[in-house]
């Protein structure tokens, strides 16, 4: 009874030329994207593999390490006396201590200094913010070489060479541009509409920094918390400078003793290093890219 | 009627970002400019390079000129002058000490006035150890049997009268002088003559004799630059540095841009493909030397593997003194694998800045894959490209622990592995710091060589 | 010949089927627009024309070619984008001429087409100027201009106006409309504006929820929407949807609303008979209604609710049992708010609606 006005169905020809012609066209299609997956899956073991292999002498017996040739299978025996005898060696026990004290240290520092400053340039134009912007890219881009020398000199001269909290001003030093630029763009993904709309409502701005805002950007503190622990973690030449005594962080440790340690020692050393980065970056990965997306603007 | 902000707060409000910004400019201050200043400053600077000469034996005398560290002097004269207490710790000093007595000359009147320290035998000390009380020595190998009382402690004081050896006085109180000398030098070829402290001078033999041993005032100096050139070390590690560079660098934006792209064609686990590819920006550079060092090892995996396939029959040693190319290679891949992950992040950030509109727009006109990239793509990753170029170029300065790991320390080096052994092993912070200024001076002439180089372009294309 | 041909085209996204067995012909040279509320699937279908996004099922063709499965380069279509998607790092000039040079098109004659496009909007003394420094509607006829420089015979836009503000908007509308009747090229216009629809199109299609509801001439499509919602979703102020109930007396075929009786057109009869005793609605555009100030036996009793004069009319809202009606009427004619008045339905202007269905009964 109803009719309408909808075009009626054409039958689509089940012409055997034009099915090839699609079978084609989708093979093709198929082919692109099983290249592009291939192309993936070629970079990820390029960067896969070498941990794998790490990994692998790592967890294993001291006499496999030594053993050769090497089978490519990992864990074979899987063992963790290698990982018990780096461990229990001299130095590198207060070493993890030390450098994670630093690495704590040196976020928590860098993250109260950095996030009034991110606030600021997220929220607030003012004169000089520019300036202040390309000021704290310059500094990111200054060598940690040059900084080095001149502070482990200024510290000795007020007494707190070789010190994990000196260490641990010079990480955050370091790590200071980056934290900032980082929580700014973390600041600028929340409207400040929901600011003002909490301030309408009746909030302070503190309270609607502290009730809106701050529930809000907790996760984006917590990745580039995270980013500064693996930057102080992973610091080599800082702190074999300014703490080479009695406060050696990790790194340094394995570093001096390079010569005179024998190959269980140092895989399971590299290993040791490997982790949080394999186990922070996971966590944080997506802010990466605001983060470096912020400082191409 | 409530206003919600009046003009008044909006007013005070501008003062909050700078509030709020300080912390870190003190901080950004302290540890990072002030520092960085003092680096420059100490490659370029010899701290007491010249000792001041006065023309009377007070600091605030008039100067009668400057001699040079290390320079022989004579030694004409001496006194002692007060010094603060608080610079008696400094290490060589040349003292003399002074009591403040009372006593009885011959004649039985009572004397008030200094002493030096060696006239006087200390026989009493009160509770705190300070001496109260002692006897006139006798001058031993003279006949003179008297002691000179001075108004003031100097020698050259006006002479009270004199105490016989042996006579009990009361020591009522003390002071330490530092010596001042008198002395005589060379300056090119032009005697030079004045006062100096002993603090600065090495006084050798009989005391007539000595040497500057270091200056009160500093001077700028290429000494360090110097030294560093002429390190046998030094053209190696620059040489080693600018060829990592060149070919680390190019090959990383290569797969750093290939990565970028396959994350851009969206293939399904892009997520953890993207993931993967980041890893190796949280992995510290020594980390990633053990890693390849547990690759190009005698006993490592190349080897396994090539003795696997039958290429070769027994281990081979790549990582020796005599095989210099294969440690660069090894340096060479072990930088591409760690840092490509930087220019990776800064690629893909500045493609997801791109619209995607502008990318369907030029795929619906008719550009080719190719075209997409040539025409569009990488003009507009230009400004990710600069950046990651620039913060590249600074961190390949910084390879350090990859270079003492796969090289041992000496066989390759690199500039800021140089900075690191004369710090750490030379103890030359001078040269080090030389190191490190010339690690500067580099990164940002490339800096700007990079961004002069884009700009031109960019007005070349307006 | 550019005939785009689509059919039996399905696109899904996970589990969600944006299209849903779409069969679309556009003729040559003719101008078709895709209107329909936001997530109706319109810009899906575009994209699996434009070759950006390929269709899972069916079969697209243009100009006789299956085109279904080939990359948007090998289609030979132009494109205006949403966004306008322009190049930030060209000059207009470059950005312009950019399909053409990729295409290898000789350098004269890449010349000679974009000062010809330039002209055509009138952007020809931009050329060398940069995107960053035009206006929203410069850049927008530079994306025009892109499109219309590649000579293609196939044209398709993404709500291309969208982003202008109001009065620009009415100023490219007809713009556009000219420029596309002169160069003739068969286009596909996506658009959620349905003035824009109803101006531009040589034919309509609406969609919504994937499917393609009704394709045909605006004049028809107003005045005999296929369905309820296509009533209510073409046309300002939407359709009047009245609740009715068919009954037959005396051996006729009436309908109530309410207390008032009103005798359908005779040629609906055959078609309402069969809804006898069950209710139907009464569909009726605000500019249909006649309003009058006294009884009539043809007139439906309501009360002035809302006057809202807009200048060229003015739009009453009534009240007739507990619905509301929109009737649109001479801007002087003076009615007081709670006055009561009747209205005329002219019975071949009604439409009757399927209460189940929603769709529109027609003869």
């Amino acid at each position: 009874m109803t009719t309408t006005v909808k075009t009626p169905r054409p039958v689509v020809q089940a012409d055997p030329e034009v099915r090839a012609i699609h079978r084609r066209m989708l093979r093709r299609q198929r082919l692109s994207r099983a290249m592009v997956h291939l192309i993936a899956i070629l970079l990820s073991l390029w960067v896969l593999i070498p941990i794998w292999f790490t990994a692998s002498m790592a967890l294993t017996s001291p006499t496999t390490v030594r053993s050769y040739p090497k089978s490519v299978l990992p864990f074979i025996p899987f063992s963790t006396d290698t990982m018990e005898f780096f461990l229990k060696s001299r130095g590198i026990l207060p070493g993890i201590t030390n450098s994670v004290v630093v690495a704590v240290l040196t976020l928590a520092l860098s993250t109260l200094i950095a996030a009034p400053a991110g606030y600021a340039i997220s929220r607030y134009i003012f004169r000089g913010r520019d300036a202040f912007r390309l000021s704290i890219l310059a500094v990111r881009a200054f060598p940690i070489v040059v900084l080095s020398i001149p502070l482990a000199l200024i510290f000795i001269r007020l007494n707190i060479y070789d010190n994990v909290f000196s260490l641990a001003m010079m990480h955050t030093a370091l790590a200071l541009p980056t934290t900032i630029l980082v929580l700014s763009s973390v600041f600028a993904s929340i409207p400040y509409e929901l600011e003002e709309a909490a301030q309408i409502f009746g909030c302070s701005p503190a309270q609607a920094f502290r009730r809106i805002v701050l529930p809000l950007v907790l996760p984006g503190i917590a990745a580039s918390a995270l980013f500064t622990f693996v930057l102080s973690w992973n610091d080599v030449f800082a702190a074999s400078i300014l703490a080479p005594l009695e406060n050696r962080t990790l790194p340094v440790q394995i570093l001096i003793t390079l010569d005179e340690s024998s190959e269980p020692y140092q895989f399971a050393g590299g290993f040791f290093m490997l982790i949080p980065a394999l186990i922070f970056i996971f966590f944080i990965r997506r802010y990466l890219f605001n983060m470096w997306g912020q400082i191409t603007k | 009627m409530k206003t919600i902000s009046s003009p008044k707060g909006s007013k005070r409000r501008i003062w909050a970002p700078y509030l709020l910004i300080l912390p870190s400019l003190v901080y950004l201050a302290m540890f990072f400019a002030y520092p960085m200043v003092n680096g420059l400053l100490l490659s370029v600077r010899e701290d007491g390079a010249l000792l001041t000469l006065r023309a009377e034996a007070q600091r605030d005398s008039l100067k009668t000129g400057q001699i040079p560290r290390g320079a022989q002097v004579s030694i004409l004269d001496q006194q002692g002058n007060l010094i603060a207490p608080e610079e008696l710790a400094l290490g060589n000093l040349v003292t003399e000490g002074w009591f403040q007595i009372r006593g009885q000359d011959p004649a039985g009147e009572t004397i008030e006035g200094w002493a030096p320290e060696t006239r006087i035998r200390v026989r009493e000390t009160n509770e705190s150890g300070l001496p109260v009380a002692g006897t006139v020595r006798p001058r031993i190998g003279s006949d003179d049997v008297f002691t000179t009382v001075h108004a003031e402690p100097k020698e050259n004081s006006e002479a009270l009268g004199s105490l016989e050896a042996q006579t009990p006085v009361e020591i009522l109180d003390q002071v330490t002088l530092e010596v001042w000398y008198r002395v005589r030098g060379q300056v090119e070829d032009q005697p030079i003559e004045g006062w100096v402290q002993s603090r600065y001078l090495q006084v050798t033999g009989d005391g007539t004799q000595g040497r500057v041993n270091r200056g009160d005032t500093s001077q700028y100096t290429t000494k360090y630059f110097q030294q560093m050139i002429n390190n046998r070390f030094f053209w190696p590690a620059l040489r080693t540095t600018l060829l990592l560079m060149a070919i680390i660098i190019p090959v990383q934006f290569v797969l750093a841009i290939i990565m970028a792209l396959v994350i851009q064609a969206n293939p399904r686990g892009a997520g953890f493909f993207l993931y993967i590819f980041t890893i190796t920006l949280g992995v510290s550079d020594l980390a990633v030397g053990i890693v390849w060092y547990s690759v190009f090892t005698q006993f490592g995996y190349l080897n396994s593997i090539l003795q696997g396939l039958g290429l070769i029959s027994g281990p081979i040693t790549y990582l020796s003194a005599a095989k210099q190319d294969w440690i660069i290679m090894a340096i060479w891949l072990a930088e591409v694998w760690r840092a490509t992950a930087i220019v990776m992040v800064i690629v893909v950030a500045g493609m997801q800045a791109i619209s995607r509109e502008v990318l369907e727009a030029a795929e619906v006109f008719g550009a080719t894959l190719w075209q997409r990239i040539r025409y569009v793509i990488l003009p507009l990753l230009r400004p990710s490209l600069q950046v990651a170029l620039i913060l590249r170029t600074i961190l390949a300065f910084q390879v350090f622990a990859v270079v003492v790991v796969l090289s041992g320390g000496d066989v390759v080096t690199v500039l800021a592995n140089e900075t690191y052994r004369q710090y750490y092993d030379l103890r030359n912070a001078n040269v080090a710091a030389a190191y490190a200024s010339l690690i500067l001076l580099l990164s940002m002439f490339t800096a700007i060589v990079y961004l002069r180089v884009v700009r031109s372009q960019e007005e070349v294309a307006e | 010949m550019a005939e785009i041909k689509i059919e039996h085209v399905t696109k899904r996204f996970g589990n969600f089927v944006a299209v849903d067995d779409v069969s679309l012909t556009v003729e040559d040279q003719e101008f078709t627009v895709l209107v329909g509320p936001s997530g109706c699937g319109k810009t899906t279908l575009l994209r699996a024309v434009a070759g950006l996004g390929m269709a899972d099922e069916g079969r697209i063709s243009i100009g006789g070619r299956d085109v279904t499965y080939l990359p948007p380069r090998e289609r030979y279509i132009s494109m205006v984008f949403q966004s306008y998607a322009i190049f930030p790092h060209m000059n207009v000039f470059d950005n312009i001429g950019f399909g053409l040079k990729v295409r290898k098109v000789e350098k004269l004659e890449l010349e000679r087409r974009v000062r010809e496009a330039a002209e055509l909007l009138h952007i020809e003394d931009f050329l060398d100027r940069y995107p960053k420094a035009l206006s929203g509607g410069q850049r927008q006829r530079i994306a025009v201009a892109r499109a219309i420089a590649m000579q293609s015979q196939v044209l398709l836009m993404d709500e291309p106006l969208s982003n202008l503000d109001a009065l620009l908007r009415l100023e490219m509308r007809a713009e556009l409309k000219r420029l596309l009747q002169e160069i003739g090229a068969t286009t596909i216009y996506v658009t959620h504006d349905q003035v824009e629809a109803l101006s531009m199109g040589d034919r309509i299609a609406v969609m919504r929820g994937g499917a393609i509801l009704q394709y045909d001439e605006p004049s028809v499509v107003y005045d005999m929407p296929a369905n309820q919602f296509i009533g209510s979703f073409i046309g300002n102020p939407p359709m009047n949807f009245l609740r009715a109930q068919v009954q037959r007396e005396d051996g006729r075929v009436n309908v109530r609303i309410g207390s008032f009786t009103l005798t359908p057109s005779d040629g609906m009869l055959p078609v309402l008979k069969a809804y006898d005793g069950k209710p139907i609605l009464l569909g009726i555009r605000a500019e249909n209604t006649e309003i009058l100030n006294h009884q009539a036996h043809d007139a439906l009793e309501v009360k002035i609710l809302v006057v809202e004069p807009l200048g060229s009319q003015n739009l009453l809202t009534a009240q007739i049992g507990e619905e509301t009606i929109k009737v649109s009427t001479h801007p002087n004619l003076a009615v007081r708010l709670g006055e009561v008045v009747w209205l005329r339905f002219p019975t071949d202007k009604i439409r009757w609606v399927d209460r189940d269905s929603g769709q529109v009964l027609y003869p």
